[in-house]
């Protein structure tokens, strides 16, 4: 058994949004490294394995839905061990306390964190084990290590003709010792990182044989769909399923915790016996809210609490009481969807040792606690087969899927796919929170003297610690897993971290000004909620810069201008809202029925300020023009940097154009693509990046594109009809 | 009852309901996996098929439709290993991202140049209009048939 041997892994971290458990566990992994006898490879870390047949293999251990990890990762590693990234071969991880993300503490890939968090170990990795090749080949040559290289996979001889392959050497890496601190390439050394050699998933992805989640197949295996209830925390009372049970291949029928499953030797014939069982609901417990009521709830909240103090500056109260002038808005955002093209789907197969499953998911070691809930396994008796995600967006944090498929399974003791439809998808997603913002700023002598944020609605970790706490108590009995989840919360500021959700994008107001009040007012309406691409910066970077562009705009300032004068203090925002400014023509002359607005905003690390130009066409927004500058410290693979960003850019404007989830009676009224629509190709305008140098250490790209996008559509429909939209989605004809 | 396709030139004969939608015939009698399940209702794209050569929803066309008929799915688009040059392109230009919707672009795209080798940005969008992708790769794909149809035009 191999002890986490690496102290770095052990990163403790204060101030990141997830959980974060001070536990010192110290259980052996179940990776093994050293020399494997039976596979004659030599495995070096977690990470690396080398075959005798030269094969090197890199166990990737956060997930690829689409944001470049399988490439990006591949890559540092790659670098240090001086190969080429495609002659590395990429397997997703098993669940191994290795492979967690050290920022959580859980093995999971969100939070854009991916690059940031394996920047620095795989790299080492890399290094570590070429180090040892080298020592390898010097003693077998019986020459001074240091005159020896490695290259392509190779150590070469100091007279530069000979050379011995890394398979060759394998065997006798294995005896020989890793430097504690192996020393890094030099950026001017770098073959591979920031050169951006398209993507290593690239073929399987064109040619239908990359596998994702809903393609897995195995022996004898049958199909699960289930349907739920319409109102959220509804029960089955009752459900007549004779005429399901007749019908041809139907297997069984079931309630389960979350609905009535039917499972059949075919997906469609599922399917047609779950449109035949009528199920009773029992909504004693059911959600009960409409979008308007929310909204009205949140209006109420904010007028009875004022709510924590999360950030305070100055004294807000005494600038607003001396200002010339006060400005106030309120801001509200609906509900949205991740609406991942994949719908959730998991395969599960419960057998004498345990479970097996097989799913797309951002987070396998919560993936175990879910089956384990509601199987008679314990969570190291289920074993998580990661595979290709087709998008993830923070959907597949939560493992409600696998939950259903596991206890499906259990129920008919055969391997079993469970299949969501996309009404499925979107009537039973965890939502973006809807949000309600309340901003207050005071002028005097034609300068922002104070600014005051109210932001009403829930915190995501509320809803995600019932599935996440067990994982961090691997000892706690299944009993235990709800009072675990309590506890978490109860304590919270000492077991777990601050929760951010709500609040990032807010508390950290970059812009000088002296009284600087942030409070959240915590209001949980009960609609189930959850991570988003860009989590609370999606709906505070809308509230935030329409509200300097409204402020810009009582002084008679330009938009640009007056945030640059308020940004000074801070380089990094600066340089790229100039960049941007630039690139996308600030001040410059439109075309008539065009306007341009702009936003600026910092999120997961990385800086971001676009300017957006548009027109309103025949009744319809009409977004011409993304000019984008972007600081994510040294970059990697800068094409999926920049198709990242246009990804983030593309994804901010459908919630700006189209996105809303609306309840009514405690459902969901939208159910598919007509009426939650996407962006489509001939409404996506040309996206211009502008990627500033940095020598900073990199940061994640695959969220910061959304936030400023949407309050820099809104600034430039401001510009154009001279009427300010407070609520989204934007509207071509606002009241 | 029984059904016969032809799928990239072999012929299969499965017992089926004939309302079963085509999809899941491909997918899970004739185990062709590449051609995706999105919406289930001909709004999303990313199950595109080629049905006699013209472009189809798979999960909203009836297996019965395509009886005795030749069905091209993303398995066939290229000719063994060698890829079809919308294959190739869309490796060059980095375009796949979590990659789901990209067999149902791939075979859109491929029919939009079987009848027009070389088309305009606007006929690439407007052929391409109903193919969603929620990664939002919509420019490097029209980048990438468009190096096609440059490469057709040069020719």
């Amino acid at each position: 058994m191999g002890m986490n041997r690496r102290d770095f892994l052990k990163v403790s971290v204060a101030s990141s949004g997830g959980l974060l458990l001070s536990l010192n566990l110290a259980g052996c992994s179940g990776i093994r490294t050293g020399y494997q006898e039976d596979s004659g490879s030599w495995r070096p870390d977690a990470w690396l394995e080398i075959g005798r047949d030269n094969q090197i293999y890199f166990t990737l251990a956060r997930v690829e839905m689409g944001q470049g990890t399988y490439s990006g990762l591949t890559t540092l590693i790659a670098e240090e061990l001086e190969v080429a990234p495609a002659a590395i071969q990429p397997r997703f991880a098993p669940v191994a306390r290795e492979y967690r993300n050290p920022l959580y503490k859980l093995q999971l890939t969100g939070g854009s964190t991916s690059l940031a968090t394996s920047w620095q170990p795989l790299r080492v990795a890399g290094a570590s084990a070429r180090i040892v090749l080298i020592k390898a080949a010097a003693r077998v040559w019986q020459v001074p290590a240091e005159d020896c290289r490695a290259r392509d996979g190779r150590i070469w001889h100091p007279n530069g003709e000979d050379s011995l392959t890394y398979g060759q050497l394998v065997e006798l890496a294995a005896g020989e010792s890793a430097p504690d601190e192996p020393p890094l390439k030099s950026p001017d050394q770098w073959r591979y990182i920031g050169k951006g050699r398209g993507r290593l998933d690239s073929r399987a992805k064109v040619t239908g044989t990359a596998e994702y989640g809903i393609d897995v197949e195995l022996p004898g295996m049958v199909y699960g769909v289930v349907t739920r209830p319409p109102r959220y925390g509804a029960r089955v009372d009752s459900f007549d399923a004779r005429e399901a049970k007749a019908m041809p291949g139907v297997i069984d029928v079931f309630a389960i915790e979350r609905g009535v499953a039917v499972v059949a030797d075919k997906y469609w014939r599922a399917r047609k016996a779950l449109e035949t069982v009528a199920v009773q609901w029992d909504n004693a417990d059911a959600l009960n809210v409409s979008s308007e009521s929310v909204m009205d709830f949140y209006r109420q909240a904010a007028d009875d609490d004022a709510g924590e103090e999360e950030r305070g500056d100055g004294d807000v109260a005494r600038a607003i009481e001396s200002a010339d002038r006060v400005i106030e808005a309120s801001y509200e955002q609906p509900y949205l969807a991740h609406a991942t093209l994949e719908p959730m789907n998991a395969t599960a197969v419960y057998h004498d040792r345990g479970m097996e499953v097989w799913a797309p998911t951002q987070a396998p070691d919560l993936g175990r606690i879910a089956a384990a809930r509601v199987t008679d396994l314990s969570p190291d008796e289920v074993t998580i087969h990661t595979t290709f995600l087709g998008g993830g967006f923070g959907r597949r944090l939560t493992q409600d899927f696998i939950e259903e498929a596991a206890a499906i399974a259990y129920r008919v003791r055969r391997p079993v796919k469970l299949i969501w439809s996309r009404e499925d998808d979107t009537r039973h997603d965890l939502y973006r929170p809807a949000m309600l913002h309340r901003l207050k700023a005071s002028l005097a002598d034609g300068r922002v003297t104070g600014w005051q944020h109210q932001l009403v609605g829930p915190q995501i970790l509320d809803w995600y610690v019932r599935n996440a706490a067990p994982a961090q108590y691997p000892w706690a009995p299944k009993f235990l897993y709800g009072t675990l989840g309590s506890v978490g919360l109860a304590a919270e500021g000492i077991i777990t971290p601050k929760d951010m959700s709500a609040i990032e994008g807010a508390v950290d107001y970059p812009y000088r000004v002296d009284n600087v009040e942030v409070r959240h007012t915590h209001a949980d309406p009960g609609v189930p909620v959850t991570w988003w691409r860009s989590v609370g910066h999606s709906h505070n970077a809308f509230a935030v810069e329409t509200f300097m562009d409204e402020i810009a705009h009582q002084l008679g300032q330009d938009p640009y201008g007056f945030r640059r004068d308020l940004i000074q203090h801070e380089p990094r925002h600066l340089a790229v809202l100039e960049r941007a400014a630039e690139l996308g023509d600030w001040g410059q002359p439109l075309p008539s029925g065009r306007a341009r607005g702009i936003a600026l905003h910092r999120s997961f690390g990385t800086y971001v300020a676009q300017v957006v130009e548009a027109s309103v066409d025949n009744g319809e927004i009409r977004v011409h023009r993304v000019a984008c500058a972007v600081d994510c410290g040294q970059v990697v693979n800068p094409d999926i940097v920049r198709d990242q960003i246009e990804s983030g850019v593309i994804f901010g404007l459908t919630a700006a154009l189209y996105g809303h989830i609306t309840f009514e009676d405690g459902a969901v009224r939208e159910s598919n693509f007509h009426d939650y629509q996407l962006l489509r190709t001939q409404q996506r305008p040309v996206v211009d990046i502008a990627i500033v140098e940095s020598e900073e250490a990199p940061t994640g790209v695959g969220e910061p594109g959304v936030p400023p996008v949407i309050p820099a559509l809104g600034n430039a429909l401001f510009a154009l009809t001279g009427k300010r939209q407070r609520s989204l989605p934007l509207t071509a004809r606002p009241a | 009852m029984a059904i016969t396709l032809t799928v990239n030139g072999n012929q299969h004969t499965v017992e089926i309901e004939d309302d079963t939608p085509l999809l899941w015939v491909i997918r899970d009698e004739i185990g062709l996996k590449g051609t995706k399940f999105g919406c289930g209702r001909a709004l999303c794209g990313a199950c595109t098929v080629h049905l006699n050569g013209n472009p189809v929803r798979s999960c909203s066309t009836p297996v019965s439709v395509a009886d005795g008929q030749s069905i091209t799915t993303i398995e066939g688009l290229s000719d063994g290993d060698t890829l079809h040059r919308l294959q190739q392109a869309w490796i060059d230009h980095g375009v796949p991202q979590c990659g789901y919707c990209q067999s149902g672009q791939l075979m859109t795209a491929a029919h939009l140049l079987s009848y027009n080798p070389t088309p305009s940005d606007d006929e690439i969008n407007a052929a391409l209009s109903g193919n969603l992708c929620r990664c939002g790769t919509y420019s490097n794909i029209v980048a990438a048939v468009k190096s096609v149809a440059d490469a057709a035009e040069g020719a």
